[in-house]
């Protein structure tokens, strides 16, 4: 088990600067989800922490000694690639046994033990198979019990999970979660499905264009997201975005202006995005003005489109069945504590402050 | 009868009228492929036909061509007769027995008609060690200049050993550097690897012949290996590097993390991805070292360095017109070796496409 710390680590090829300079610490036993769109730095990141790629500077500690110079073989690390990685010419078997090859273990105490994480990730049917002949789903999870089968120090997911159907993935994510609890291997889970960080991980890391957006918790990424970005990014559907101006107290829109404060101090003043999560939006007698334009059922819940004062506003109700209809001029209105205000110059959170209508 | 109904029929004819006619199309193209391919390979088939009846069947010393005639009178029926049983029959027991008939058939008659004229006797070079000698006469041009064939054909089994394991062994290498690591000059290197192979080597062989004899290599095995390895090389490193570009490098890369050291990935999870590429640089190694003649022909000279390919051209020189069946024999021994190579690897190599196997 292994305590992670990555000192202002940075990567380029040339003028590619695939992550920033990125200071981070991992604590022994905990299981992190890094997230972030499509070539934002996940894989190289992950990448650097298992020696295939060495930083451009920087240095990577495991538990308080630097890796920069150990090779990939003496990490000790488990890794499932985005693209499984298997090889082609073993059976799932030996694609399993691998690892052990190479820890002088007797063959038959190897074998027994690939067979028995084989049974863990539900693939011990598939033994004798070549990986061509397996599914998507099934070849990930065989690189998932490689990855586990010499019981690393570290375990470094890269989106594992992308290419199970839903129920597969549902019971994929809370076995993986139980085993690390269970196993206490720190774990780095690489995903562009915020839902899925939000479930498994202890600590969520956003990453953004090669830089660290904010580190924290499920819970703080809802309530208290660090920038635009991290809201955006968070949370399905997305966070209504109002842009507008600060001034004496108002927040002044195109078409309405609400009122604006702050729990630090006086109210800010200039550039402002204010963010309404669909879900805390109430349907009332009285609010800000509107007309219903569209109704997507999402299942369990009900999304309103609407058009309003504030510009287009996305309403989610907890419910299956339809209290408006299609054209009806209604009100929302929210609770001023749970909006979250951005300057629109930098794009970050600032602290405190909030509207109310 | 609703008009639902209606057209629902209409359509099933039609679909029945359009399978016939696939069935009919398909057909036709089987034989039309079938006949172009026998026409196509008729010209390659019959000399190698015209030397292998001879060398079972030359006498007198001249070309026989009575039996040539015979065998064919033979084989062409039966040929078309199988043809024929694989395309107009369906497919099964039947159709398979039909065949067998025919080759049955076939091989009776041909050991009647054939069977009294087939003898060995122009094989006798094969434990004869002055063949030429014999045939001649000690007086004969040249006579007592021949090697025996074995001399020959031990050198040439060296040669040809000799050229796959250094082709393959540097090709290999090399061919998986220049595909994984970036160096300065990778892509001219590219560049000339292909330039080099366009390159006829017939326009390099006085200044090769000056440099073996500056270097003291004239007239040895080891200085013509040198030649024809560092020719081939050009093309067997650029093929090597299609088969290691196709290999994904992230297998690589686990197997590092998984606690191989560079050299275990390279030999257990690498290597093992190219294999088919290795087995036809290995085969062409082969071959093109069993058939090289230029470069034999130019820079060996002492008769215990011969390989198959002088061998052939000397008895042919010496006994042509004297003896057809002797030459057709030696002809035959010669082929053989490669004949029996490319069976048993063929069915790997169709696998291979240009830079890497298929699925
Ligand atoms: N070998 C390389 N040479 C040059 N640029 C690279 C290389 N590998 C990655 N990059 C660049 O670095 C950036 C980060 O890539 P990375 O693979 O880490 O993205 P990612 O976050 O894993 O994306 P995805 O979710 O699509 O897998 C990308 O802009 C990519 O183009
Ligand atoms: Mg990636």
């Amino acid at each position: 088990m292994a305590r992670v710390e990555l000192k202002q680590v940075t990567k380029a090829w040339g003028d590619v600067v695939a992550v920033e300079p990125t200071d981070l610490v991992i604590e022994n036993g905990e299981f992190v989800a890094v997230l972030g769109p499509s070539g934002c730095g996940k894989s190289t990141t992950l990448f650097m922490l298992a020696g295939i790629y060495a930083p451009t500077s920087g240095a990577i500690l495991f538990d308080g000694h630097e890796m920069n110079a150990v090779e990939p073989k003496d990490r000790n690390i488990g890794i499932v690639f985005q693209s499984y990685a298997l090889y082609p010419h073993m059976n799932v078997r030996d694609n399993i046994a691998f690892p052990l090859k190479f820890q002088k273990l007797p063959k038959s105490e190897a074998i027994a033990r690939a067979e028995d994480v084989a049974r863990l990730v539900h693939v011990d049917e598939l033994l004798d198979r070549k990986p061509s002949q397996l599914s998507g789903g099934q070849q990930q999870r065989v690189a998932l019990a490689r990855a586990l089968v010499k019981q690393p120090n570290l375990l470094l997911l890269d989106e594992p999970l992308s290419n199970l159907d839903a129920t597969l993935r549902l019971t994929m994510r809370t076995e993986i979660k139980a085993l690390q609890k269970r196993t206490g291997i720190t774990t780095i889970l690489v995903t562009h499905d915020q839902l899925e960080a939000t479930t498994m991980a202890d600590r969520i890391i956003c990453m953004s264009r090669g830089r660290i957006e904010q580190i924290g918790t499920p819970e703080d990424f809802y309530s208290r997201p660090a920038s635009l970005f991290v809201a955006k990014f968070i949370g399905s559907p997305p966070l209504n975005l109002v842009e507008g101006t600060g001034r004496e107290g108002r927040f002044q829109t195109g078409g309405a202006s609400l009122r604006l404060g702050s729990d630090q101090g006086a109210p800010p003043e200039g550039g402002i995005v204010a963010g309404l999560r669909p879900e805390m939006l109430t349907f009332g007698p009285e609010g800000i003005a509107g007309e219903i334009v569209a109704i997507e059922p999402m299942g369990r819940e009900t999304l309103y489109i609407l058009d309003t004062d504030l510009g287009g506003l996305r309403v989610l109700e907890s419910r299956p069945d339809r209290t408006h209809t299609v054209g009806q001029k209604v009100h929302v209105s929210f609770d001023a504590a749970e909006t979250v205000l951005f300057d629109a110059a930098t794009e970050t959170r600032i602290a405190g402050a909030w509207v109310a209508v | 009868m609703s008009p639902a109904d209606a057209t629902h029929t209409v359509a099933q004819r039609d679909w029945q009228a359009a399978a016939r006619r696939s069935l009919w199309r398909r057909r036709l193209g089987m034989w039309s492929l079938v006949f172009f391919l026998i026409v196509v390979s008729l010209p390659i088939m019959l000399p190698y036909f015209w030397m292998l009846t001879i060398s079972v069947s030359a006498r007198t010393g001249g070309a026989d061509t009575i039996v040539l005639w015979k065998a064919c009178a033979v084989l062409v029926p039966a040929v078309i007769g199988v043809v024929l049983t694989r395309t107009m029959m369906p497919p099964g027991g039947q159709r398979n027995l039909a065949g067998l008939a025919v080759i049955a058939i076939a091989a009776i008659t041909g050991v009647v008609l054939i069977g009294p004229d087939l003898h060995a006797n122009n094989y006798r070079f094969l434990w004869n060690p002055n063949i030429v000698e014999e045939i001649r006469g000690s007086s004969g041009a040249g006579g007592d200049q021949f090697p025996w064939v074995w001399t020959a054909f031990t050198n040439s089994l060296i040669f040809a050993v000799a050229n796959t394991v250094v082709v393959l062994t540097v090709s290999t290498l090399a061919g998986y550097y220049i595909s994984r690591f970036a160096f300065a000059g990778r892509a001219t290197f590219l560049q000339s690897l292909l330039v080099l192979h366009a390159f006829p080597a017939m326009t390099l062989i006085i200044p090769i012949f000056l440099i073996m004899h500056w270097a003291g290599l004239l007239d040895t095995i080891s200085g013509v290996i040198l030649v024809v390895v560092t020719l081939e090389l050009p093309f067997s490193i650029f093929i090597m590097k299609g088969f290691f570009d196709a290999v994904p490098w992230d297998i690589e890369m686990s197997a590092m993390t998984d606690g191989a050291s560079r050299r275990q990935a390279f030999v257990q999870v690498i290597l093992p991805q190219v294999k088919v590429g290795m087995l036809a640089v290995g085969v062409f190694s082969f071959l093109k070292g069993w058939e090289e003649y230029v470069f034999v022909r130019t820079l060996l000279f002492e008769k215990s360095n011969w390989m198959m390919s002088l061998y052939l051209f000397w008895v042919s020189d010496d006994l042509m017109g004297v003896d057809y069946g002797i030459v057709a024999a030696v002809g035959v021994f010669y082929v053989l070796p490669s004949l029996l190579l490319y069976v048993t690897c063929q069915k790997y190599l169709v696998q291979m496409t240009i830079g890497g196997i298929k699925g």
